[in-house]
């Protein structure tokens, strides 16, 4: 039997090679786009689990404030607890090298005379530049160990100085030693760098804080110490001692448990893609199965041969089955370097993605664990397998007799039609009664009836074809036989109307949603930005960010001549309940700031009367997912330990899925102690031009890490980025657009080939070749028509759940419905033309049949 | 004479292979033989030299110009009014200076030295030897040194996993120190007043330790300080009362390149005199060099070199742990003042072994003194570093 396979596989390519290799190419996307998803969610995390072993790998636990960084002296609390081996603190920040480009280097301050081993002094360590004078590292200013990765890049030796920024703060740096990071932690970025705790906190942070404190705990005495579930055990213990110990300001975490948390924190993000690659996967999965179809239709003779000279129904079977899987490899083997690729040539913009909202590390490498190949192989081998199942199982219960007579199977697609249709509401009823019933509160249950719809979506389609095709009066030999002939080749052509049809309906829905979601956010800056200049340092980067300016800085530009008022913004993440959210601090006291907040609930005026006092206003997602409201109590964990703030006012926002808090600038510096500013908004003197202020102070102030933008820039910016965090949406469409296009060139291609005693008979009967050239791209246009049409259907669904259901489930921002017309229209003329081009070389195909193909037992 | 060995020795250089590594050391050498040789060519320190002009009780406290200096205590105490001693005990601050001027940063980990605290105590009714130590930069929150201003002279957070500090005060005459240890069981609080009063160790305090002109410290003592207070072992107090010897000495020179450790003897004859000598040994394991001071019981001193004495090993010990082969029994023979004395460890197995800087081992304990007879003669404590296959002197 092995032998046969081989045998006519061989055969088969050689047959019809193209059918053959898009159908490898549509497992291999289905697989390629699971995978892409996958190798850049692993390596997001794998980033973040990179520096974390790099610089923490010695310890089992970590001390991280709820609300930013810690006052130094928990220090002495954790050593005294009895459950504690060592512990050392880490200040960490984000410097930005002035460089072409310039880049973020992810500074770790560090004890350096302190003896506890470092994963990076272990007993052997290799290579000159690993060693150092410890009295340049204390004493020398600006003394840096960076990766050896990051030097050579940079062309950087020992005694190398280079400029960075953290906020306005400015320093020169010297590169004191070499450090092979990788070796410790292969995942580890290279743009690691460590110094003395004294330089990092004196030179670009804050005397008397740190923002972890590391912790080894004692196991000595303990059974079986240094295995892992002791430790452990030791650990959790220390862990609730020491969370006892420091207050509800502080928290106390594992590794792994820190590890889970930035999985928390891409949780929203991983799920979209993951649903989308889904989708993709199950438009590839329809190819499969037309594919199989078609393939098996041509073969029935070769079949009912096999059967007559004594092949069993499960021989048969599995022969179908195997060829079918031998699909499923060559598509996983395709899949795979795509599936890299894909990932690869989007990491740039994931990982900013990733650092832009979630401020993780920045992804720098793939990674590619054994698992993963695994799973690719089982979503190719099995959903080949799966895709050929029905009509393979189909074929082999067969009667021999009836195999080798040639007939075509429309007429019991006909007649299942309706009981698919029926199966099709059936489903939708039965997602629909509970979603009702049951699933709303559930998190998910929007993708459940995304499941269901997609589900539905091609088991409509028959009866749409039939329904649509058979009733078209015929007119001759042109476009009304050709669609007619669609209804007759119903098994085959609906599949492709299915196919096309789902990836229609993402294409439509989503662009719907992200259409309405970017309208809404433009309305939504209108009416927030207001300024009309906006500026921050170079190296703030996001609500996290602890870059701020100088309060000498923010003085001479209050006092600058354009200037009429200046507004200034401090922010941080912090605890509420169980959410992790952002407050900030904003000077309410500005005359106009009523206007400035679209306000989902509470009185403008009331609202900001309350939050001068010390209420605090609060997002839409937080109101959302907190269930907190209008007058009640918001609570916020602070270094001190946890305060409640009257809530004022709830607001539209869509800067934060997460959630976010917002008061007045003295009742911030009451929470989290007086500090400076990370962004300034400057209100212009009247008549003057944002643009042209914007270039004199860049001028006034080249010498300063500062970053001006106009309003308009802004707001460009913010939709540029907005756009960047959609592109791996906009990249998995494309994929799936593509998919459904093969698959009409592939049903055209079978139709083809199985009417070709057909079409020789009417060019025997005088049919001209720009009729058949017509007859198939009318069938093309038809298949296009009818799936867009079920396409769109499903996409208006699919919007409305994306929008009103898993937005709101997962973000909690209100999206309102804006139609992208222009967009749709191009997407649908688009894919008209797709459709049109994909029949085109099915139809040539078709047209160039010669009567002589004329075949008396296919009559 | 106390631990002083600041360069690294030849076979440790070279198995470390070339240049000073810290990312690749912190295993291999303890960090004070790393600031060492880091620090040689850049920094600079005041060099002990003769002619200082000591100046009490000020000179009690810090002299931050030169890169080492420890106060050093150690005695033998009686608990709960028994008559014979139960308890030996050593406590020690370290100071070790990490840079010689303070580094530019605001920011309080912008500090010049570390401290570094050793507290060991021997209980001879149960033969057990216990050592507690710890080491943190001076930074406000967890130790340092302070100005004479008030009478405290250093203090330390406890070693990890204590909740409580060590301190080491001036009294007005002599010292009181306190320290605690709750993994090792060990806690004391003790008080001192001197019975003899201080005595220069060399000529005006200034004490040589080599050849060389900048091998030298300077180096005073009370040698017999009475000592009460209370001491917990294990959870148990018991009220202890005792004799004491302090040093306190101050430096920036190192071991020469051929000396490999020393041996320390400091000794409370029954007859009112006191006896120390140290010897620094070299590869070979013959004395090098040595210094001794003889006090009388009216505390007159007299200063002896290598050529007055001799130190005979009766009997070792090997440790288990580092593979040290230490003596644990002498003969000491001083003609000159015509002394012979046996000098016998109280329990043997008195080796500190730290666990924050690994190979850092050295054997420190209370011995008695007796003629060939086994006559008591007299306490005391001796102290031998660089005996250990990889084994180095505290400092």
């Amino acid at each position: 039997m092995i032998r046969y396979l081989i045998h006519t596989a061989w055969a088969h390519f050689r047959q019809g090679p193209i059918l053959y290799l898009l159908t490898v190419f549509g497992v291999a996307l289905g697989v390629a786009s699971v995978m892409g998803i996958q190798i850049i969610n692993r390596s997001a995390v794998g980033a973040f689990r990179g520096s974390i072993q790099a610089i923490s790998s010695n310890a089992d636990l970590s001390v991280l404030g709820k609300s930013g960084p810690l006052p130094e002296t928990v220090l002495p609390t954790v050593l005294a607890d009895p459950g504690v081996e060592s512990a050392w603190p880490v200040y960490r920040l984000d410097a930005q090298v002035s460089a072409d480009p310039p880049f973020y280097l992810e500074v770790y301050g560090l004890d350096l005379s302190a003896p506890q081993l470092r994963p990076w002094s272990a007993e052997s360590a290799p290579g000159q530049e690993d060693a150092y004078d410890l009295s340049d590292a204390l004493s020398k200013p600006g003394w840096i160990a960076v990766s050896k990765r990051l030097a050579e890049r940079m062309g950087w030796e020992k005694g190398s100085t280079f400029q960075v920024s953290q906020g306005t703060r400015q320093a020169e740096l010297e590169v004191g030693a070499m450090v092979d990071f990788e070796r410790f932690s292969p995942q580890s970025s290279s743009k690691l760098a460590v110094m003395d705790i004294a330089q990092a906190q004196g030179l670009l942070g804050r005397r008397g804080r740190v923002h972890q404190v590391d912790v080894r705990v004692f196991t000595q005495g303990r059974r079986g110490a240094e295995g892992g579930e002791p430790r452990e055990e030791a650990g959790k213990e220390v862990a609730q001692r020491l969370e006892d110990a420091l207050g509800p300001a502080v928290e106390v975490l594992s590794g792994k448990e820190r590890e889970d948390q930035a999985r928390d924190l891409l949780g929203a993000f991983r799920l979209n893609l993951t649903a989308l690659s889904l989708i993709s996967l199950f438009v590839g999965l329809f190819l499969i199965y037309s594919s199989t179809q078609a393939s098996l239709v041509r073969r029935r003779q070769e079949f009912g041969l096999l059967r007559s000279l004594g092949a069993t129904r499960r021989q048969l079977l599995t022969v179908i089955l195997a060829e079918a899987a031998w699909l499923g490899v060559l598509g996983v083997a395709l899949g795979l370097p795509v599936g890299y690729w894909v990932a690869s040539s989007n990491l740039e913009v994931v990982s900013s993605t990733v650092t832009n909202i979630y401020l993780l590390s920045e992804i720098e490498s793939l990674q590619f664990p054994p698992w993963l190949l695994a799973l690719a192989a089982s979503i190719g081998l099995g959903g080949a397998v799966l895709g050929a199942w029905l009509p393979a199982l189909d074929m082999s219960r067969q009667d021999p007799k009836d195999l080798l007579v040639a007939y075509t199977l429309h007429e019991r697609i006909a007649h299942s039609a309706l009981g698919m249709a029926a199966l099709a509401v059936l489903i939708l009823a039965g997602a629909g009664g509970w979603y009702v019933w049951l699933g709303r509160g559930w998190q998910p249950s929007g993708f459940v009836l995304g499941v269901a719809l997609l589900a539905a979506l091609p088991l409509l389609s028959p009866m749409l074809v039939r329904l649509s095709c058979g009733r078209l009066p015929l007119r001759g030999f042109g476009w009304g036989y050709s669609l007619r002939a669609l209804g007759l080749d119903l098994q085959k052509t609906a599949s492709a109307v299915a196919a096309l049809s789902v990836a229609v309906s993402m294409l439509v829905g989503i662009t719907l949603m992200i259409g309405s979601f970017r309208k809404t956010v433009e309305v939504w800056m209108e009416a927030t930005i207001q300024a009309d200049i906006y500026i921050t340092t170079p190296s703030w980067r996001g609500r996290r960010s602890e870059a701020s300016i100088s309060p000498d800085l923010v003085e001479s530009l209050r006092s600058h001549p354009t200037v009429k008022a200046v507004d200034r913004l401090r922010s941080r993440q912090t605890v509420s309940g169980s959410n992790r959210i952002s407050i900030a601090g904003v000077d309410l006291h500005l005359s106009g700031k009523e206007e400035r907040f679209k306000l989902l609930a509470g009185d403008p005026k009331e609202a900001l009367q309350a939050a001068r006092q010390g209420a605090a206003l609060i997002s839409e997602p937080l109101a959302r997912r907190s269930g907190l409201g209008l007058g009640d109590q918001l609570e916020v964990t602070v270094p001190t330990g946890q305060v409640e703030l009257p809530i004022a006012a709830v607001y539209y926002d869509y800067g934060s899925e997460r959630g976010a808090a917002l008061v007045d600038w003295s009742t911030y510096a009451d929470l989290f102690g007086p500090g400076p500013p990370s962004n300034l908004a400057l209100y212009l003197r009247p008549g003057l031009e944002a643009e042209q202020v914007v270039e004199q102070l860049q001028e006034e102030f080249a010498a300063t890490p500062l970053f001006f933008r106009s309003n308009r820039n802004l707001r460009q910016a913010a939709l540029q980025i907005f756009d960047q965090t959609f592109a791996v949406v906009r990249l998995l469409q494309g994929m799936s657009l593509l998919i459904a296009a093969c698959a009409i060139t592939l049903t055209l291609l079978i139709l083809a080939r199985e009417r070709i005693s057909e079409l020789a008979l009417y060019r025997a009967l005088g049919a001209a070749r720009r009729q058949i050239l017509g007859i198939y791209l009318g069938k093309g246009l038809g298949m296009a028509v009818l799936g867009l049409a079920l396409g769109w259907l499903g996409g208006l669904a699919l919007a409305a759940l994306l929008i009103f259901v898993i937005n709101r489930a997962y973000f909690g921002w209100t999206v309102q419905v804006y139609w992208p017309w222009s967009t749709l229209a191009q997407e649908t003329a688009g894919i008209l033309l797709a459709a049109v081009l994909a029949a085109i070389y099915p139809a040539l195909r078709a047209s160039r049949t010669p009567a002589t193909e004329l075949n008396r037992d296919e009559m | 004479m106390r631990c002083r060995s600041f360069a690294p020795r030849r076979q440790d250089a070279k198995k470390r292979g070339s240049g000073l590594r810290v990312f690749a050391s912190w295993r291999e050498i303890s960090v004070f033989l790393l600031l060492t040789v880091g620090l040689l060519g850049t920094e600079q320190w005041r060099q002990a030299q003769q002619g200082y002009s000591w100046s009490f009780p000020q000179d009690h406290w810090v002299h931050p110009d030169y890169r080492i200096e420890w106060w050093y205590f150690t005695g033998h105490l009686r608990a709960n009014g028994q008559e014979r001693p139960r308890f030996g005990y050593q406590f020690t601050f370290y100071r070790v200076g990490l840079l010689s001027q303070a580094p530019p940063f605001d920011s309080d980990w912008s500090t010049r030295s570390l401290i570094m605290g050793h507290a060991a105590v021997t209980d001879l009714e149960s033969g057990e030897h216990r050592f507690s130590e710890l080491l943190y930069r001076t930074v406000p929150m967890l130790g340092g040194f302070d100005s004479t201003s008030g009478p405290r002279i250093a203090w330390s957070r406890a070693p990890t996993g204590t909740d409580g500090i060590w301190e080491l005060h001036w009294n007005g005459e002599a010292f009181d120190f306190n320290a605690r240890d709750d993994r090792q069981g060990l806690a004391f609080d003790l008080a001192t007043t001197p019975r003899k009063p201080l005595i220069f160790q060399g000529p005006d305090g200034y004490s040589q330790k080599g050849r060389g002109a900048d091998s030298s410290s300077f180096y005073y003592s009370f040698t017999r300080l009475d000592t009460r207070g209370t001491l917990s072992w294990d959870g148990q107090f018991y009220a202890v009362e005792g004799q004491s010897w302090m040093d306190h000495e101050f430096s920036s020179s190192v071991l020469a390149e051929n000396q490999v450790g020393w041996d320390w003897f400091s000794l409370q004859l029954e007859d009112g005199r006191e006896i120390m000598l140290y010897q620094l040994r070299d590869r070979s394991g013959a004395a090098d060099f040595g210094r001794g001071t003889i006090v009388s019981a009216q505390g007159e001193t007299a200063f002896i070199d290598l050529t007055d004495w001799t130190v005979q090993p009766q009997r070792h010990w090997d440790s288990p742990a580092s593979g040290g082969r230490y003596p644990v029994q002498w003969t000491l023979r001083i003609p000159s003042h015509n002394l012979r004395l046996q000098v016998v460890a109280l329990l043997d197995d008195q080796e500190n072994r730290s666990r924050l800087l690994p190979n850092l081992d050295y054997w420190e304990g209370p011995v008695q003194v007796t003629d060939a007879q086994g006559s008591p003669l007299g306490r005391g404590f001796v102290e031998m570093t660089g005996y250990g296959k990889n084994s180095r002197p505290p400092i």
